[in-house]
């Protein structure tokens, strides 16, 4: 069962890849929007040994890992400080409960306008997605551990120190990570969009200039960048999870 | 040890709850005084109070009005330790890490914790397990990592809560055993809450059978069966079938009671 499980969900996608390459060559699909795997596959193997496309998107990881790190740290501990202090998160959680649902891309004009058009207003665009989505669930994390912990931390005698270390902490990790997963996902949409507008380099840049050329094939190899990346940096939080969080049940 | 001290007096004990709901009264002026040094079991109908009665001994709730004092105070040892009725070992620590917890907090040095936990492990039978996660365990063995993180503790007094009571029946029996060879050994002041009276009369030297809510002091009996015991033997004493049918008696008329007041809503 596992064996086949896995045989269909290597075959499932290989089997759309060569059923596109055949409606392309066919002329069943329009090759001029759609392009074919086979045309991308001739344009992104040259833009990848020349370095080309590596360079953007080292460029657009940089700023993922800066923006990410930017937003996932402060959003940890502004999180656990809201879910451990009853007073810090009544002064805080109305500023995040009005300012979160504000799509991010609505304030991009402003922090522009705020960050001027280099580095720091993509990294602060990617930081801002990622904050909020580690700071609610690193919250929520803390504030749902199941309060016989409190009661067996108060009984054998933890210091307020080592509850926050012994319990707190621990207890809240896996929403934490929840969170820092939740928040790469979000990372890759707002580099994109962010660098959409007025970059110099990176995949996102990439893509649009692509468009401005009409050249399809060149789009896509932006995109399998993107996947790969997305990919990459999902595998990545996996097993910095499995390293964090050795307790975790593989089956929950 | 100086046997026969007072170790916990209880005057006067009312909890009343006041939630959304109302509010409860959970115990009614319970005066109750434990010698040092022994067992002492608690029997009652569900939701008379018992554990409510056991987490203000510990310290994790108070009173609502009454006085609790707890009269040993051993230098160097925590005043108590609480088995919990429901499952309370951290899915983050290892079993060992579990067992050791509150020797952790207590600043006990790692050399002097490994050993402590390692001995109470092995007495658990659960040595093999001392570096799993709970999530590797059966529910009988999380029990025991429970009981065994209370007793590595050494406290001066041991407070547990239908530590068996999800265990079953062989299961149970083996670790009653194993808990009589433990505090046999040590002679703790113990209080054991439980739904079976076998189990109180074999464990205890005392058993407190509580009314049904609000929960006051209806009976207390003392166990006069001579120690060490043997939890298979004793069944067949007639002084344990004569002290049952005591208990079951007063017992039934609170069942019966908590039964009609549930009925009626
Ligand atoms: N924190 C609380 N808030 C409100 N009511 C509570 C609280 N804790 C207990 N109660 C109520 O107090 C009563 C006694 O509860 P308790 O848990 O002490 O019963 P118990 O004798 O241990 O029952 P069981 O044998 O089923 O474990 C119950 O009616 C319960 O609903
Ligand atoms: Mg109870």
């Amino acid at each position: 069962m596992r064996a086949e499980a896995r045989i269909l969900s290597f075959f499932s996608p290989a089997l759309l890849l060569v059923l596109w390459e055949v409606l392309a060559r066919a002329g069943l699909v329009d090759i001029r929007v759609f392009s074919s795997p086979s045309r991308i596959l001739e344009t992104f193997l040259p833009v990848l040994f020349s370095g080309e496309l590596l360079y953007h998107t080292w460029v657009s990881v940089r700023r993922i890992i800066l923006g990410f790190l930017a937003g996932a740290i402060p959003g940890v501990l502004l999180g656990l400080s809201m879910g451990l202090f009853p007073l810090v998160r009544a002064a805080l959680e109305p500023m995040v409960a009005i300012t979160f649902p504000i799509p991010k891309l609505a304030v991009m004009p402003m922090i522009i306008l705020i960050f001027g058009l280099g580095e720091a207003s993509k990294v602060f665009t990617v930081a801002i997605g990622v904050f909020y989505l580690v700071l609610i669930n690193t919250m929520s994390g803390v504030l749902n551990i199941d309060k016989i912990y409190l009661d067996v931390a108060k009984n054998f005698g933890a210091s307020r120190w080592n509850f926050y270390r012994t319990v707190a902490l621990p207890g809240a990790l896996p929403m934490i990570f929840a969170g820092l997963k939740l928040g790469m996902g979000t990372a890759l949409i707002l580099i994109v969009a962010a660098e959409l507008t007025a970059a110099q380099a990176g995949l996102g840049d990439w893509i649009w200039r692509a468009y401005d050329m009409f050249d399809i094939e060149r789009m896509f190899t932006s995109l399998i960048m993107l996947t790969v990346l997305g990919y990459l940096f999902a595998n990545a939080l996996d097993l910095l999870e499995r390293w964090v969080i050795p307790w975790k049940s593989p089956h929950a | 040890m100086q046997p026969n001290g007072e170790a916990i007096v209880l005057t006067g004990i009312s909890k009343t709850f006041t939630g959304r709901s109302g509010t409860v009264v959970a115990l009614e002026d319970i005066n109750l005084t434990i010698q040092e040094g022994e067992f002492l079991c608690i029997v009652g109908p569900s939701g008379c109070g018992k554990t409510t009665l056991l987490r203000i001994l510990a310290g994790l709730e108070k009173p609502t009005s009454g006085q609790v004092e707890i009269r040993v105070r051993e230098p160097g040892k925590p005043v108590n330790s609480m088995v919990f009725q429901e499952q309370s070992i951290f899915p983050w620590y290892t079993v060992k890490e579990n067992v050791a917890y509150g020797l952790a907090m207590r600043g006990v040095s790692r050399a002097r914790r490994e050993e402590i936990a390692e001995h109470y492990l092995k007495i658990t039978g659960l040595s093999k397990f001392a570096n799993a996660y709970p999530h590797q365990l059966s529910g009988g063995m999380k029990q025991r990592v429970s009981v065994a993180r209370a007793f590595a503790n050494d406290p001066s007094i041991l407070l547990m809560d239908e530590p068996f009571g999800s265990l079953d029946e062989q299961t149970r029996v083996i670790l009653q055993q194993e808990l009589l060879r433990i505090w046999e050994g040590t002679r703790k002041t113990a209080v054991f809450i439980t739904h079976s009276i076998d189990e109180a009369l074999g464990l205890g030297d005392r058993v407190l059978v509580m009314t049904a809510r609000p929960g006051r002091v209806k009976a207390v009996l003392e166990v006069d069966l001579p120690r060490p015991r043997d939890l298979t033997l004793i069944r067949s004493r007639p002084r344990f079938l004569e002290l049952f049918d005591t208990i079951w008696f007063y017992l039934r008329e609170e069942v019966m009671k908590a039964k009609a007041s549930e009925l009626q809503g």
